[in-house]
């Protein structure tokens, strides 16, 4: 990194507001996905329209980021750390991106569900969610601070949410083995499970680039896995 | 051991302009058949470095250079030296284009004929073609090359003088900011046939633009105040120099 400021004033601006787009695009993730947790577990079918309009925010601050890069590179053509910023800039806008259409469709589920989510799956749904939204907070907080250590940690964490999504998994399909009638919100749950599994791997993704944004290098090696998770 | 892949070797070797050290003990390889961006701010050294290859720095009588400059591994920072036959292997292209005032054939002609590469008209006209095929030149000028060199275009005019370098056989071409008088279309002309000249001839560049460096080098050394501060492969440097002054620089935080 460096603390020297670019001798183009304007340059170092353009920067800076690309570094205000992404904070403000992260904290508006952030809060999309812990409302959408909240409505799922509490079956709070008005938070989930809100929630679903709100999607919109994240994806228009995508579009400036676009926006702003295309500029960036157009006219500065960036070298070294710019570059590697830029880059991982956009990179990591995508990703919360994703994260934020997740959250939309865990959010969407809410409304058909026929009825409250049974005692014994909100432990398990609960744990996952609360485990990925401590996960998306710590990887912006990683970028705010530009912390390697913290990037590399988040990046093993994924393992865990791996773990926690095969438990929830695993207690949805027992609830489905009980009665046929518990087909239908079984079948919305596994794909919620499954959609904060894959924000999961968004937030890594994200870690990744600010590893690379950081030291120039991807970060080596596979990444621990959970148990039984098949990726897609 | 010297490595087979090194063409220009230079250890310790220190420019002095009077009192006034313009180089500071640089050590750096120029790796054959590719080219080298030298980069840095005004006064950094890199020109300097350049012409201490050819012993261009000869001609001034108050530069004294101390070090060693080694090519294919033979010391040519000596005396006894021939600095004719030297300049014959090392051709060199500069920021403005200098054709000398003759006919666009005299000015390739020129060489072969004082270093006596031709023994009948037909063999130099064969060089002069030859080499204004290499320079990318010879489709546009192949039915005036009676004209003066100095009618040409800029852009033509700067591929003349590659075409006059590389009339004599060198196996090295230095340029020193060869495209910073040209519009983007010749800098886009030269920098193709750098990428094609690599092939046969090891190039050495200077360049104040980040983005050619970019775009037509695979090594590139970074200098400041005398000192080779830095030299990697372009990708390294461009993506993540090892050095914060290299970074600050290509970065345009200090110039």
């Amino acid at each position: 990194m460096s603390d020297e400021a670019h001798i183009v004033k304007s340059y170092e601006e353009e920067l800076q507001n690309l570094n205000d787009s992404l904070i403000k695009m992260g904290s508006l993730t952030e809060s999309q996905l812990a409302d959408s947790m909240e409505a799922i577990i509490k079956v709070d079918k008005e938070s989930a329209d809100k929630i679903i309009a709100n999607d919109a925010k994240i994806n228009e601050l995508r579009a400036k980021i676009d926006n702003q890069i295309m500029t960036v590179l157009v006219k500065r053509a960036p070298m070294a750390i710019d570059l590697r910023i830029t880059i991982s800039t956009l990179k990591i806008s995508h990703d919360l991106e994703r994260i934020g259409d997740l959250a939309k469709s865990v959010a969407k589920k809410i409304k058909p569900l026929p009825h409250d989510l049974p005692k014994e799956l909100i432990g398990s749904l609960r744990r996952l969610g609360d485990l990925v939204q401590k996960q998306l907070r710590n990887v912006l907080d990683a970028y705010l601070n530009k912390s390697k250590e913290s990037a590399i940690t988040i990046w093993k964490n994924d393992e865990q949410v791996d773990d926690l999504t095969n438990t929830a998994m695993n207690e949805v399909a027992d609830f489905l083995g009980k009665s046929k009638k518990n087909l239908e919100l079984a079948t919305h749950l596994l794909f919620v499970t499954k959609n904060i599994e894959r924000a999961g791997d968004h937030i890594t993704n994200i870690a990744e680039s600010l590893y690379y944004l950081i030291e120039g290098e991807y970060l080596e090696g596979a990444r621990p896995k959970g148990k039984d998770i098949e990726k897609n | 051991m010297i490595n087979n892949k090194v063409k220009i070797k230079t250890t310790n070797l220190n420019v002095y302009y009077g009192d006034k050290q313009a180089l500071n003990d640089v050590n750096l390889e120029i790796h054959s058949k590719e080219v080298t961006a030298l980069i840095g701010p005004s006064g950094c050294g890199k020109s300097t470095y350049i012409r201490c290859i050819n012993r261009m720095n000869d001609v001034i009588d108050i530069c004294r250079v101390t070090g060693s400059i080694e090519i294919d591994g033979n010391e040519i920072n000596k005396k006894e030296i021939d600095v004719v036959s030297l300049r014959e292997k090392i051709g060199m292209v500069f920021q403005k284009p200098n054709p000398f005032p003759k006919s666009i054939y005299d000015n390739v002609s020129y060489g072969p004929n004082i270093h006596g590469l031709a023994e009948n008209k037909v063999k130099m006209d064969e060089i002069v073609e030859t080499s204004l095929k290499k320079a990318a030149l010879w489709n546009e000028v192949k039915d005036r090359l009676n004209e003066p060199g100095t009618s040409l275009s800029g852009g033509q005019q700067q591929r003349l003088c590659i075409a006059r370098a590389i009339s004599v056989n060198p196996e090295v071409i230095l340029m020193d900011e060869p495209c910073s008088a040209l519009d983007p279309i010749a800098t886009a002309k030269i920098e193709e046939l750098m990428d094609e000249l690599k092939k046969s001839y090891t190039i050495v560049i200077v360049t104040h633009s980040m983005s050619q460096a970019v775009r037509v080098s695979q090594r590139t050394g970074f200098f400041h105040l005398g000192k080779l501060i830095e030299v990697d492969t372009t990708e390294k440097i461009f993506k993540n120099p090892n050095n914060k002054m290299t970074q600050d620089y290509i970065t345009g935080r200090f110039g």
